[in-house]
Parts: C-alpha cells; sequence; structure tokens
C-alpha cells in the first residue's frame, strides 16, 4: 500500500520536476491538426507539415542524446542520411517494398550507431562535437566517390510514394495523417524512455560522468544506448523524408541539416523531448512557409537569421520557448495540478508512517 | 585473506611520488582511518583503490582477486563503494532519483529485495541517512551537509562489502558531524561484515568510530596502529606539529 503511494508521489514529482509537458495543451495542438485538413490546405502546405513532421521527430531524437544524456552531438544528419540512402538504394537496386526498406535503415542506422559509439562516445566535450562532425561529411565523400550506385551530386530521384493507390490529394492527405502518427508514436516512445529509471540513469551522466561511475553505472554502455536510439528514430525521419520527397541528395548529410537540429531542439528546450518539437515547428515553418514564401528570403541569409533568433531566445528566455510557454500558461497546463497532488499523496504517506 | 589487501602502491604524477610503497591490508568488518596531513596522498590512494586512478606499481587485491586496472564501475559492482570529498550530486535530479541512480548498476538492482520496488529501496537507503524529509527536492536546492548525505546514501545503496568514505565530515557544523558519526556507526553494527575505511582530518570524530589508524605523510606510510596508540606516536606528533626543537 505505501509502496503505491510513494510510486505514484514520486513519479508526479518526478514529472513535475524535470518539466511535465503541458499535457491539455499537447492535446489540443494534436486535435488541431488532426482537423487541420477539414480547412482545405493547398497540397504544398500539407506538403510542408508532413516534412515539418519528420523534422521534429530528428530534432525530438537528437535532444534524447544531448539535452538528457549530455553527449554533444554536432553529427546526427548521419543517422537522417544512412536512413534516407538506405531505402532509396535498396528501392532502386531491389524489389523491396518500401514497408520493408525503411525498417532496414533503421537497423543498419542501429548497427552504425552502436559501432560508432563506442569508438567516439569515449570522448568528451567540445572533441566529441568535433569527431561526430566528420562522419556524415566521410559518408558524403563516399557518396560522391561511388557515383555509378549513388548518383553523386544529383542524387537519386524517382522512389515511390507511400500510398500511390490513392489520388494525388488524397495521397498527401494520408501521408499527412501517417506522419502524424509516426510523429506522434516515436514523440511518446523517446518521452517515455527519457522519463523512466534507465532516463534518470541519462540524466545522471549529464550532470556528472564521475559520480555515475561511482554509483556502478556502465557510463559507456549507457552512452552507446542513447545514440542507438536516437539514431534509430532519426533515420525512421530520414527514411520517411525521401519517400516524401520522392528523391533524395546528399543534402540529407548536410552539416546544415545537423546544425538544424541543433538550433530547433535549443529553441524549443533542451532535455524536454517535447520541446523540440515545438522548435521544429516554428522553424521549419519560418523556414518552410513564412521566409519561403510569405517573405521571400534567400537561403544563404536564413541560417543567420535563425541564429539570430536563437540569441534572442537564449538570452531572455534561456530554457526554451516549450518551457516558457508552459510557465505562462501554468494555470491551464497540467504541471501544476500534479504538483499539488504529489504533495497532498506524500502527506497522505507520511501520515501512514506515523 | 584479508577483504582488502594493498600491497607496494606507488604512484607518481610527473616527478611529485603521491603515494610511495604503500602496503596495508583491511579485514572483515574492521573501521579504519586513514590521516595525514594535507598532501599526504589520502585521496590518491583512495582513487587507487576505486579504480579511478591506475597505480605505477603494485597491486590491491579484494577478496583475493587483483582488481588493478579494472574500470571503476566494475569495481563498484565487485563491492567497493566510495564518496567523493567535494560532494558530487547530480544536481538535475531529485534527491530520491540520486540514490535510484545506484540502485540502477548491476550490483544495486541484484540487491533490491524481490518484494521492494526501486523508490522504496530508495527511500529506505534515504531514511539510513536521515534525509527523507528531502527526497523530492532536486539536488541542486540541497545544503552542503545534506549533500554529504547523500554521498553517503548513494554508496550505502549499492550494499558494498567495502565502504571508503572521502572526508565524510568536511563542512559539516558539530551538530551534523554527530548526526553522521552516528549513522556511521549504525551502519557498521547493521553489517557486521562490511569494512569501511575513513579519511579524515577531524580527528576528535575520527578516533570515536575507528578500531585502527593509518598515518600518510608524503605519500609514505608513517605510523599504523590503535587510535591511542596514534596519539602517543612520536613520529605523528612531529608531522602535525612540527620537530620539536
Amino acid at each position: 500500500m505505501v509502496t503505491t503511494y510513494l510510486r505514484r508521489a514520486y513519479t508526479s514529482f518526478a514529472t513535475h520536476i524535470y518539466d511535465v509537458p503541458p499535457r491539455r495543451l499537447a492535446f489540443m495542438f494534436l486535435l488541431l491538426f488532426l482537423a487541420f485538413p477539414a480547412t482545405n490546405p493547398p497540397q504544398y502546405i500539407l506538403l510542408i507539415l508532413v516534412i515539418v513532421n519528420m523534422m521534429a521527430i530528428f530534432a525530438a531524437s537528437w535532444d534524447l542524446l544531448v539535452g538528457r544524456t549530455g553527449q554533444m552531438s554536432l553529427g546526427h544528419a548521419l543517422f537522417f542520411g544512412i536512413g534516407a540512402y538506405t531505402t532509396a538504394l535498396l528501392n532502386v537496386f531491389t524489389d523491396l517494398p518500401l514497408w520493408a526498406t525503411i525498417p532496414i535503415g533503421m537497423l543498419l542506422s542501429f548497427v552504425t550507431a552502436v559501432a560508432v559509439g563506442y569508438v567516439t562516445l569515449r570522448v568528451k566535450g567540445p572533441y566529441l562535437a568535433l569527431v561526430s562532425l566528420a562522419f556524415p561529411i566521410i559518408l558524403i565523400g563516399a557518396i560522391f566517390y561511388f557515383k555509378d550506385v549513388t548518383g553523386g551530386e544529383r542524387g537519386i530521384s524517382g522512389l515511390p510514394r507511400f500510398f500511390p493507390y490513392l489520388g494525388l490529394y488524397e495521397q498527401r492527405l494520408a501521408e499527412f495523417y501517417f506522419s502524424l502518427i509516426l510523429l506522434l508514436v516515436s514523440a511518446v516512445i523517446l518521452y517515455k524512455i527519457a522519463y523512466s529509471h534507465t532516463g534518470i540513469v541519462m540524466i545522471s551522466i549529464l550532470d556528472d560522468e564521475v559520480a555515475s561511475k561511482g554509483c556502478g553505472i556502465n557510463v559507456t554502455k549507457y552512452k552507446v544506448m542513447a545514440l542507438a536510439i536516437s539514431s534509430i528514430f532519426a533515420s525512421l525521419a530520414g527514411g520517411v523524408y525521401v519517400h516524401i520527397l520522392q528523391s533524395v541528395s546528399v543534402g540529407t548529410l548536410s552539416v546544415d541539416l545537423s546544425f538544424m537540429a541543433v538550433i530547433m531542439t535549443i529553441f524549443g528546450g533542451l532535455g524536454t523531448i517535447y520541446g523540440p518539437l515545438a522548435g521544429a515547428f516554428v522553424i521549419q515553418l519560418l523556414d518552410r512557409y513564412v521566409l519561403n514564401d510569405l517573405i521571400v528570403v534567400p537561403s544563404t541569409w536564413r541560417l543567420l537569421i535563425y541564429i539570430i533568433v536563437v540569441i534572442i531566445l537564449v538570452i531572455k528566455w534561456p530554457r526554451g520557448i516549450a518551457r516558457f510557454v508552459t510557465d505562462q500558461l501554468g494555470d491551464i497546463s497540467k504541471a501544476r495540478e500534479i504538483e499539488e497532488r504529489g504533495s497532498h499523496i506524500w502527506k497522505k504517506y507520511k501520515k501512514k508512517k506515523k | 585473506m584479508y577483504l582488502l589487501e594493498v600491497e607496494n602502491l606507488t604512484k607518481r604524477f610527473g616527478g611529485l611520488t603521491a603515494v610511495n610503497n604503500v602496503s596495508f591490508h583491511i579485514d572483515e568488518g574492521e573501521v579504519v582511518g586513514l590521516i595525514g596531513p594535507n598532501g599526504a596522498g589520502k585521496t590518491t590512494l583512495f582513487h587507487l583503490m576505486s579504480g579511478f586512478l591506475k597505480p605505477d606499481s603494485g597491486t590491491v587485491k579484494f577478496k583475493g582477486e587483483n582488481i588493478v586496472g579494472l574500470a571503476p564501475h566494475k569495481i563498484v559492482n565487485k563491492g567497493i563503494a566510495r564518496t567523493h570529498q567535494i560532494v558530487r550530486p547530480f544536481r538535475h535530479l531529485p534527491v530520491i532519483a540520486n540514490v535510484m541512480v545506484s540502485l540502477k548498476s548491476p550490483r544495486g538492482n541484484k540487491k533490491i529485495e524481490w518484494i521492494k520496488t526501486i523508490e522504496r529501496k530508495a527511500l529506505d537507503m534515504l531514511e539510513n541517512v536521515g534525509l527523507t524529509e528531502l527526497m523530492l527536492e532536486p539536488a541542486e536546492n540541497v545544503g552542503h551537509g545534506d549533500l554529504k548525505r547523500l554521498e553517503m546514501a548513494r554508496a550505502l545503496a549499492l550494499e558494498p562489502d567495502l565502504l571508503l568514505l572521502d572526508e565524510p565530515f568536511g563542512g559539516l557544523n558539530p551538530l551534523e558531524t554527530d548526526f553522521l558519526t552516528k549513522s556511521i556507526q549504525r551502519i557498521h553494527l547493521d553489517h557486521p561484515t562490511r569494512g569501511i575505511v575513513i579519511v579524515e582530518h577531524k580527528l576528535y570524530a575520527l578516533m570515536k568510530i575507528v578500531k585502527r589508524v593509518i598515518v600518510l605523510h608524503e605519500g609514505e606510510k608513517i605510523a599504523e596502529g590503535k587510535p591511542e596508540e596514534i596519539a602517543k606516536n612520536k613520529k605523528v606528533m612531529e608531522v602535525y606539529m612540527g620537530k620539536a626543537m
């Protein structure tokens, strides 16, 4: 009995302490998205939203590695690119359907993550950031070298779409809902991992690696685990992304994409898992809609704009936009309520003990 | 067979010999004090015993097995837990979750009784050191004295066979020192086979707990014996208070 109380009190408090996501708010956003196609949006808006969903998965997966485990990686596009190129090449050279090739890409990226992780995750801090930066560049080099197979700079085009038996607009619509489900499932899995007991160990590595070793934790194992999990989701995003665009290019491995993950996550709130989703929606909509269609800004200037946005944000709301909004909406978000419930259970527990 | 046997341990940092040919042993259930002036090599010795540093020569045998060269987390899982001289809390985590990190390690996890959850066991550990009131407070909001006790709770959660305490009383006021002294004594009574090694400068508090004292000076062992003998030892007095003119 006491144990149940304790577990409940602990979970309530723990979720409060590590920033509970505004569940009601998230649910409202979800409903909004589900209802969005009712407004009959043009096809390209739906396409943008599908891509945004994939970028959100990518950013959230980066957050598990960096925001939670503290392993600074600036080459996360490596896994996005592996996912993208694996499914593209398998589609060109074999008869496998894309429902099989995307999981193969995820598996391959998992294997790569374990191999790369055991080598690089022994390096710390800025050195790790530099080492991780190199890997996607090496892969780009390989892609340019094997031009005949990979298509070099031109990439591969003419890849199949997810629902070819539907009409053009219905296809987009189906893809929109499909990507939304993928985002939801990935975000929930990443969130559950981040807030589980394993997530606690990951935070302990972020806070103090030496103390974590002193607690008997195999630090390398947990770091590799975080990298492997995040790589699976990054390559899922990459694999879906190329089948939406129907083409793949070295852009999926570019440094820009790696930095985009950094920008989106820091904008949304590092270490929250739900923050990067918010960051991805804001930054990617800015990138693909506002600065592309509404106000036309050449792409060379855009990175500068995002960096200025992030600098302003870091000065004004260093904990990210998602936490800022949660704090502002304290009354309607669930965080406050959970805190009260937690302390209530805690008082009950203390009474029982007496 | 001794619980821990240190033989001819030497560690050099460049030209400085921090630990020079030190040998001693610890029996099961023994409480040993390790004292010496600043820079005597006490903490280095702890680092060597817990695997954070590798010695230049010599062996450390734990239950007859040489543990030199093993990774720190492997040594911890064999049963040597330590606390740190400067507190190292996981500051983003609440106090109870700090202890849960220990319980997630292979050894900690194995020692959880089947009837208990990981949270329940963590709370028991906090009860041992008197931190239940603060269990849900993030460690960054907790005071220094309580963090010292949290370090203890984290080490105790591993149910070690040998507990290494690095200056457990450092920075504590007399009241807290008294409380911690009592809890160390209680831990000793609860687990009669557990060896405890304490590095400490507060000799008054230390001498009440320990049965045997080892004195280090400039990396060398200069004396070993019962607290009363050490207090009268000429060499130790020279080291601490200077030579008589």
